[in-house]
C-alpha cells in the first residue's frame, strides 16, 4: 500500500515536472522543428557581433503566406544556404490565418525575423507600426544603391500601404494586375461576340446570349462566394466611382454613385445568365467549372495565368480582356496589388542579417527567375526590362495598364453589420433594394468613421488634389476630426 | 471563559497544523492533490484564464493589437444588432430541428444495431464513421453533393423523377437551413447511437426475458422497458445534443458561410467571423467578446431550463 502511494506521488511529480519542462521549452518553440542548433548559433553570433565578420553562422527565420511559389522559393533558398554557410535562411509557409498567426507569434515571442507581404494581405500598416511590430527599412535602403536600382523604392512609396511619411516598411517587387475578364473564346464566338464588350450593359447582353446558346448546360457568367469584389467592383472603380465608397476629397463615405452599376449587374442574375449555385462555391470549384467550359465569362487578376495553365488547364482557347466600364470610358484607376515584399519585424535579433536576406530576395538574379517562372509580374521598370516575358507564360497577357494604380489606404474603421461588398452583393442577388442598401451603407460607414475619430482609432484622410485616374499622386492630409 | 464552556468545546478541539497534515497524509490527500495538479493547472490555463480574459475587452474596440475604450457601446450595439439576434433565432431553429431528428433516428438505429443480425457490426462502424471525420472535410464533400449545377443529389433526384429543375441547396433561402441540418444529422447520429447502445447494454436481459414470457411484443418491450430504462441515459444524451447543437458552426462555415443572406447564420459563426473571419480586415474582438458572453448566457440558460424540465427522467429507475 505504501509502495503504491509512493508510486502515485512519483508519477504525479513526474507529470508536473514534464509540464514545467514544456513551459521552459516554449520560448524556443520556433527552433523545435529542427532549428535548435541554428537558434543557438544565432545567439552565439549575436554575442560575437556581426555575423559576417565573425564567421559564425546566423539563421534568419522567414515566414511566407505564399504557396504558389513554393518550388522556386525552396530551391532558391537551398542554393543560397549551400553557397552561404554563414547566413542560413529558414523558410516556413504559413498560408492560413496569416495576420493572426503573425500577431500571436509576436506577442508570444516566437515570431520569425522576416515575413512576406502583399497589399492583398489586408494588414493595416499603421496598426502594426503603432504596435511596434514592423521595422522601418529606410536606413537600409538608403545605404544600398543596388537595391534602389533594382526595386525603385522611392517611386513605389504608397502612403499608408507600405510607407508612413518618410519611413518605408516594405518594398514591393512584383505586382498582381487589377482584375481582368477571362473568357472562353469559342463560347463567346458562338454567341456572336468576338471579344468582351466595353460596357457592362453589353456584357450583360453577351452573358444572356451565351446562356441562350448553352441549352441549359452552358451559362454566361460564373461568380463565386461574395462575388462583388471579384470583378464588378473594378468596373465601378474604372467608371470613376469612389474606391471602397470613400470620397477622398471630402474625407467621407459616399456610395451613392454605385447605384447604376448595382442595377445593371443585378440583371445578370435576373436574366438567369449566371451558372446556378456558383455564388455558393469556392473560387477553385468555379475555376474548374470554367476550365470545363461550363460558362464563358470569369473575372480575376493575373494569378489566373497560372491557374488556367497549370492548376486547371483549359482545353479550349481562352482570352484575357480589360474590364468594361459603365459607358465604355475609363474615368478612374483600377487598383492593382503590389506584392512579393518582405517586412522585418522589430523582434529580429540580427537586423543586418535580415536586411541581407531581404536584399537577396529582392536581387535582380532572384527576381528574374521569379518573374520568368510566372509567379508574379515585375513592378519596376528596371525588372520589366531585365526579365524575359516570353518565359512567363500567360502572365504577359495581364501586363499593367496605364490606368492601374494603388489607392491610398482609407481610414480603418469598425463597421457594424455587413461590409459594403456583402451589401452590394446582396443587392445584385436581389435580396435588398439598391437605394435602401446605399442609404444604409452611407449611414453605417460614416457613423463608424465618426466613432473612430472620437475614440482615436482612426484619422480622416483628405486629399484635396485627388485625381481618380492617378490616386497615388495626391497629397495626403490626416485629420483628427 | 468559564470552565463549563471549556468543557463544551473539548470534544471538537482544534487540531494542530501538524496533526492536520498527518491526517491529510494518512487519507492520501497529498497524493491526490499532486495527481490533480497537472490537470487543474491545464484547466486554469486553457479554460479559466481565457474565459476571464474575455472580460478585459468588453468595453474596448480591440483589433488584436491596439484597444480603444468605447464604454458601454459594445453592449448597446449588441441590443441593436439585428444580424446577431437573427443568428440567435437561427441557432434555436437549427438546434431544435437537429435534435428533433437526430435523437429518434439515433435511438431507432441503436435498437436495430443492438440485435444480433448479420452485418450489424459493419453497419455500426459505418454509421459511427462520420463522427471521426473532420467536419470541415465532410462538409467540403457535401458542397459537391449539394452543388446546384452538377451536384450528385440533384442528379439522383432528377434521375428518380422527383424533381424537374435543379435545386440550389445551399443558395436558396428556403432550402439552405435544411441542407445544413441534413449534414449535421449525418455527422452526429452515429455518435448518439453509440451512447444509446451503451445505455441499452446496461439493461438486464432478465427484464426482457420476463417481458417475453409475459407475452410482450417488440413494440411493447421498446415502449415499456427499453425507453423507460434508458431515461437517465437519454437525459444526458439530450443535454449533450442540445448544447452541441447550440455550439455547432464548423460545417455551416464551410457549407454556406452563414448565407444566403444570413439565412444560416448562427451565433458562434457570427462571433467567429467578427474575430477571425478571413474577410475581416479589422477584427472586432471587443464586440465579439460581448457576444460570446451573451451566447454563453443563452446556452447556459437553455441547458439550465432543460435540466429543470428533465429532472423527471431520473425518477424512472
Amino acid at each position: 500500500m505504501k509502495i503504491q502511494k509512493l508510486l502515485c506521488i512519483f508519477l504525479a511529480a513526474a507529470m508536473a515536472a514534464s509540464l514545467a519542462a514544456c513551459n521552459d521549452g516554449s520560448s524556443s518553440a520556433s527552433s523545435a522543428a529542427g532549428a535548435a542548433s541554428a537558434a543557438s548559433q544565432a545567439d552565439e553570433a549575436d554575442e560575437g557581433g556581426d555575423s559576417g565578420d565573425s564567421g559564425e553562422a546566423v539563421t534568419v527565420e522567414v515566414w511566407s503566406n505564399n504557396r504558389h511559389d513554393e518550388t522556386y522559393m525552396t530551391s532558391s533558398i537551398d542554393q543560397h544556404n549551400a553557397d552561404n554557410p554563414n547566413l542560413q535562411i529558414e523558410y516556413t509557409i504559413m498560408a492560413d490565418d496569416w495576420a493572426n498567426s503573425i500577431q500571436l507569434a509576436f506577442q508570444a515571442n516566437t515570431a520569425p525575423d522576416i515575413i512576406s507581404m502583399s497589399a492583398s494581405d489586408g494588414m493595416t500598416l499603421s496598426d502594426y507600426v503603432s504596435a511596434g511590430m514592423f521595422e522601418s527599412l529606410s536606413s537600409y535602403i538608403e545605404g544600398d544603391e543596388t537595391f534602389q536600382t533594382v526595386n525603385e523604392p522611392y517611386e513605389h512609396m504608397y502612403e499608408g500601404l507600405n510607407s508612413i511619411g518618410d519611413d518605408i516598411y516594405w518594398v514591393p517587387t512584383g505586382v498582381r494586375s487589377g482584375t481582368r475578364i477571362e473568357y472562353n473564346i469559342g463560347l463567346m464566338q458562338d454567341a456572336g461576340y468576338d471579344g468582351v464588350p466595353s460596357t457592362l450593359g453589353e456584357l450583360v447582353e453577351a452573358a444572356k446570349a451565351v446562356t441562350e446558346n448553352g441549352g441549359g448546360t452552358v451559362y454566361g457568367v460564373g461568380f463565386t462566394q461574395n462575388g462583388f469584389g471579384r470583378w464588378l467592383e473594378g468596373i465601378g472603380e474604372m467608371s470613376g466611382y469612389n474606391h471602397m465608397g470613400y470620397d477622398y476629397v471630402n474625407g467621407v463615405f459616399d456610395f451613392s454613385e454605385w447605384k447604376p452599376l448595382l442595377e445593371t449587374a443585378a440583371e445578370i442574375y435576373a436574366s438567369g445568365s449566371v451558372l446556378p449555385g456558383s455564388e455558393n462555391q469556392g473560387v477553385d470549384n468555379n475555376r474548374a467549372l470554367f476550365a470545363q467550359g461550363s460558362f464563358a465569362i470569369w473575372g480575376n487578376a493575373s494569378q489566373e495565368a497560372g491557374v488556367f495553365t497549370d492548376q486547371f488547364p483549359c482545353d479550349f482557347e481562352w482570352g484575357v480582356a480589360e474590364l468594361p466600364t459603365m459607358d465604355g470610358e475609363v474615368k478612374g484607376a483600377l487598383p492593382c496589388t503590389p506584392n512579393f515584399a518582405w517586412v522585418m519585424l522589430t523582434s529580429a535579433e540580427d537586423k543586418d542579417a535580415c536586411w541581407d536576406v531581404i536584399s537577396y530576395f529582392s536581387s535582380e538574379e532572384f527576381l528574374k527567375g521569379y518573374f520568368e517562372g510566372g509567379y508574379s509580374a515585375p513592378l519596376t521598370g528596371y525588372m520589366a526590362d531585365k526579365y524575359d516575358a516570353s518565359k512567363a507564360g500567360r502572365i504577359a497577357d495581364f501586363a499593367l495598364q496605364d490606368y492601374e494604380d494603388v489607392y491610398p489606404t482609407i481610414p480603418t474603421i469598425t463597421i457594424e453589420g455587413d461590409d459594403y461588398a456583402t451589401v452590394m452583393w446582396n443587392v445584385i442577388l436581389g435580396n435588398v433594394g439598391a437605394d435602401e442598401a446605399i442609404e444604409d451603407l452611407n449611414t453605417r460607414y460614416n457613423n463608424a468613421l465618426e466613432r473612430g475619430l472620437a475614440n482615436g482609432s482612426c484619422t480622416r484622410l483628405v486629399i484635396k488634389d485627388f485625381d481618380k485616374l492617378n490616386p497615388s499622386a495626391g497629397t495626403c492630409e490626416y485629420l483628427t476630426e | 471563559m468559564s470552565a463549563q464552556s471549556k468543557t463544551a468545546v473539548s470534544p471538537t478541539r482544534k487540531r494542530s497544523l501538524k496533526q492536520k497534515i498527518a491526517r491529510v497524509r494518512a487519507e492520501g490527500g497529498f497524493a491526490a492533490a499532486l495527481m490533480l495538479a497537472p490537470s487543474v493547472f491545464l484547466l486554469l490555463v486553457t479554460s479559466v484564464y481565457p474565459f476571464l480574459w474575455v472580460f478585459r475587452y468588453v468595453a474596448y474596440d480591440y483589433n488584436g493589437m491596439t484597444s480603444y475604450y468605447v464604454g458601454a457601446h459594445n453592449f448597446t450595439r449588441m441590443l441593436q444588432d439585428a444580424t446577431f439576434w437573427e443568428s440567435v433565432l437561427h441557432t434555436f431553429e437549427y438546434a431544435a430541428l437537429k435534435v428533433v431528428f437526430i435523437i429518434p433516428l439515433a435511438l431507432i438505429m441503436a435498437v436495430l444495431m443492438s440485435r444480433k443480425i448479420m452485418g450489424s457490426g459493419i453497419f455500426r462502424g459505418i454509421y459511427f464513421m462520420p463522427t471521426i471525420i473532420s467536419a470541415a472535410v465532410s462538409s467540403m464533400v457535401f458542397t459537391f453533393i449539394f452543388a446546384a449545377y452538377n451536384g450528385v443529389l440533384n442528379a439522383v433526384l432528377r434521375a428518380a423523377g422527383l424533381i424537374s429543375q435543379n435545386i440550389n441547396w445551399l443558395g436558396d433561402e428556403n432550402v439552405a437551413m435544411w441542407s445544413v441540418i441534413i449534414v449535421a444529422i449525418w455527422g452526429g447520429f452515429g455518435n448518439y447511437m453509440i451512447y444509446f447502445m451503451s445505455g441499452m447494454s446496461s439493461i438486464s436481459n432478465d427484464v426482457y426475458e420476463s417481458a417475453r414470457i409475459d407475452g410482450a411484443n417488440g413494440m411493447q418491450i421498446f415502449w415499456k422497458i427499453t425507453l423507460p430504462m434508458l431515461s437517465p441515459m437519454l437525459k444526458i444524451i439530450l443535454m449533450l445534443a442540445i448544447t452541441g447543437a447550440f455550439k455547432d458552426y464548423e460545417s455551416i462555415m464551410v457549407l454556406t458561410q452563414g448565407g444566403p443572406n444570413n439565412r444560416t447564420q448562427v451565433m458562434f459563426l457570427y462571433i467567429y467571423q467578427l474575430i477571425f473571419g478571413t474577410n475581416v480586415k479589422n477584427p472586432q474582438i471587443g464586440y465579439g467578446t460581448v457576444l460570446s458572453l451573451m451566447a454563453a448566457v443563452i446556452v447556459g440558460a437553455v441547458t439550465g431550463i432543460y435540466l429543470l424540465l428533465a429532472r423527471k427522467l431520473d425518477d424512472v429507475m
